[in-house]
């Protein structure tokens, strides 16, 4: 920590304790009031390496070596495009392919290799995927919204809940005093005996503390702090208004162009079946019975007898 | 069921002049399409006339009932009434000029095997045709689709012979006929006769049926005429008696007019319609052979050679079939 120093002003972390060094995305150090110096109008060139550079974007640096720094900016800048989810891709190989190139992108940005073509690698994707880019933007940024919202609901039951402990604990407080009051009155003006009345006032006491078992706040969340009813997203499930109930109905006969064929009653009871093959066993298993080509042979020799051309 | 059948909204006509026009006018149209060159007077010794037709075709029925008797394994009649069904069919609205009813009555009969769940595969099933093999199976798998096409897919067929099984049944039940089995051999004789004339294009099956029954009981000297009026139609009117009556009269007419064709004559024709027959269908012509090639090049398919397909490539070959022409 000793050696951190402001490249420009050669100021040390010893020396000025409170000295923050601040980097761009070029990843040269200045340290904050050089930044003030240097960029009172808002922007400026790097000392270092003259790249033009805007106040706006000067941060405190979290890592020692600027280099860190210099990658982490990148990457930031580089992801907003490179945006895509595993969901996109196809095959796992093909995500993977994807988050290879991303890193030889960065790398290079990093260290100043292929600077040009690069870009104009970062442009031609841009590009060739604008709507999925546009996509996962809306998407991130709608997860990050409900994320917040979350974390709001989360904040506001936390303060709820000191609120109730803190009132829970004056209320006791208070009934306290009252009781310490109650005590030294009796003790004051009734004529008994003074260790009587603090052991039935002892006594008082326990059994209201039992009594006063804490009133538990309303349940109004799951114990993983999700509310049981989000205000936003989710409604009950919609009514669907239900027509009147299916009614089977017979399909309609057809015309048989013919003379009706006995019914399977019929079939059974005069004396049909005598002149077919009875079915057998194994036949019955299948649910093969000798009505149906009698009553298929009937119908076929009635059906078109009084066909017309 | 019959009464609602695509064989009676669009296979049953109301007569023979009907069949005939149907016949004639796809006659004509192949000889317009073809004998442009020709002058009129040559163009008739040239083609085949509607009658020649006629009377090659009934030559070809004849095959067809014998190439199914002869095939092995025996098939069963409704597989034999299908194919008849189909050929009859396919030249209503084609022309014997246009395919040659050879080619056709395999593939009709191959396709009715089908159809009829009668299950046989193209290698047992060119085992029953005589001459190159593989070249049959290759002409009846590149006709099929163009079969069906022709037959608008109307594949089901009610054929006689169960109703036949009715009429017995009922016959037995309400009938006091002393054995009616002895009236079979008269049927299977009468409905084997039937396919040869145009009933099956002009009656129902069960008035075909009907009427093979009756046929084979007055040829056993029995009478079912009360059968008929007094059972069967009890609740019809006079009318519609009248019109079944006059259906079973004109069926055995036709039966007892079946008569085979001049052996003489349809040499003659055949030999004709080597000449005129279409170039582009007939699978031994250079016409035919050369598109072929072409078509299996055009697919970029390996061809070994010879223009003959193999049946691996049979799928293809049937999409790109002489039906393109």
């Amino acid at each position: 920590m000793d050696d951190q120093a402001c490249p420009r002003c050669k100021t040390t972390k010893y020396r000025n304790p409170s000295l923050k060094l601040m980097v761009n995305v070029c990843g040269h150090a200045l340290c904050e009031s050089c930044v003030d110096l240097l960029f009172l109008k808002g922007s400026g060139s790097c000392p270092d390496c003259n790249v033009p550079l805007r106040r706006s974007n000067f941060r405190v640096q979290l890592f020692e070596d600027s280099m860190v720094e210099k990658e982490i900016d990148i990457r930031k800048r580089v992801l907003k495009d490179f945006n895509k989810k595993e969901e996109d891709f196809a095959t796992l190989r093909e995500y993977n392919d994807y988050l290879e190139e991303i890193e030889t992108i960065i790398f290079n940005l990093a260290n100043n290799i292929d600077v040009v073509g690069t870009n104009k690698r970062i442009e031609q994707y841009k590009k060739d995927n604008k709507e999925i880019i546009m996509k996962n933007k809306a998407k991130i940024g709608r997860e990050e919204l409900e994320l917040e919202e979350i974390l709001e609901i989360e904040k506001q039951m936390e303060e709820l809940r000191r609120a109730e402990v803190i009132k829970m604990e004056e209320e006791a407080k208070k009934q306290k005093i009252r009781e310490k009051e109650a005590l030294i009155d009796e003790l004051m003006f009734a004529d008994g005996d003074a260790k009587g009345i603090l052991s039935t006032f002892a006594q008082t006491v326990a059994n209201k503390q039992e009594e006063a078992v804490p009133v538990l706040p309303k349940v109004t969340q799951f114990s993983s702090g999700v509310k049981f009813t989000r205000g936003s997203g989710q409604q009950p499930l919609p009514f669907i208004e239900e027509g009147p109930l299916y009614k089977y109905e017979a399909p309609p006969q057809p015309d048989r162009v013919g003379p009706d064929p006995p019914s399977v009653q019929a079939i059974v009871n005069n004396g049909y079946l005598r002149h077919v093959r009875a079915e057998t066993e194994t036949e019955k298993a299948g649910g093969y019975s000798s009505t149906l080509p009698c009553l298929r042979a009937l119908q076929d020799a009635l059906s078109g007898l009084y066909h017309a051309s | 069921m019959f009464s609602t059948s695509s064989q009676r909204k669009f296979w049953t006509f109301s007569d023979e002049s009907e069949i005939a026009r149907h016949r004639e006018k796809h006659n004509l149209e192949y000889i317009s399409k073809h004998g442009q060159h020709i002058d009129e007077y040559q163009r008739y010794n040239f083609f085949l006339s509607p009658e020649e037709e006629r009377l090659l075709l009934k030559q070809y029925e004849l095959h067809l009932k014998e190439f199914c008797k002869r095939f092995m394994p025996p098939m069963p009649k409704g597989v034999v009434g299908t194919a008849f069904h189909y050929f009859k069919r396919f030249y209503l609205y084609n022309s014997s000029m246009d395919y040659h009813p050879k080619e056709i009555l395999a593939t009709c009969v191959y396709l009715a095997c089908k159809v009829e769940e009668f299950n046989v595969s193209i290698g047992q099933f060119v085992a029953n045709i005589k001459g190159d093999r593989e070249k049959a199976s290759d002409i009846i798998l590149n006709n099929e689709l163009l079969l069906m096409q022709q037959l608008n897919y109307h594949l089901t067929i009610h054929n006689p012979f169960r109703p036949v099984e009715g009429f017995l049944i009922d016959i037995k039940t309400r009938c006091t006929l002393a054995n009616p089995e002895r009236l079979r051999s008269g049927i299977d004789e009468f409905l084997e006769k039937v396919f040869l004339t145009e009933a099956c294009l002009l009656y129902a099956p069960s008035q075909i049926a009907l009427a093979a029954v009756l046929h084979a009981a007055s040829k056993e000297q029995e009478n079912l005429d009360s059968y008929v009026t007094d059972m069967l139609f009890r609740d019809a009117g006079q009318d519609k008696l009248a019109i079944l009556i006059e259906a079973v009269r004109k069926i055995r007419s036709m039966v007892k007019m079946v008569e085979s064709p001049a052996r003489e004559r349809v040499r003659i024709i055949e030999k004709k319609l080597d000449r005129c027959r279409n170039q582009e269908n007939n699978p031994d012509s250079e016409i035919y052979k050369r598109r072929m090639r072409e078509a299996l090049d055009e697919d970029d398919l390996p061809h070994t050679g010879s223009s003959r397909m193999s049946l691996d490539t049979s799928g293809i070959s049937q999409v790109l079939s002489p039906s393109a022409s």
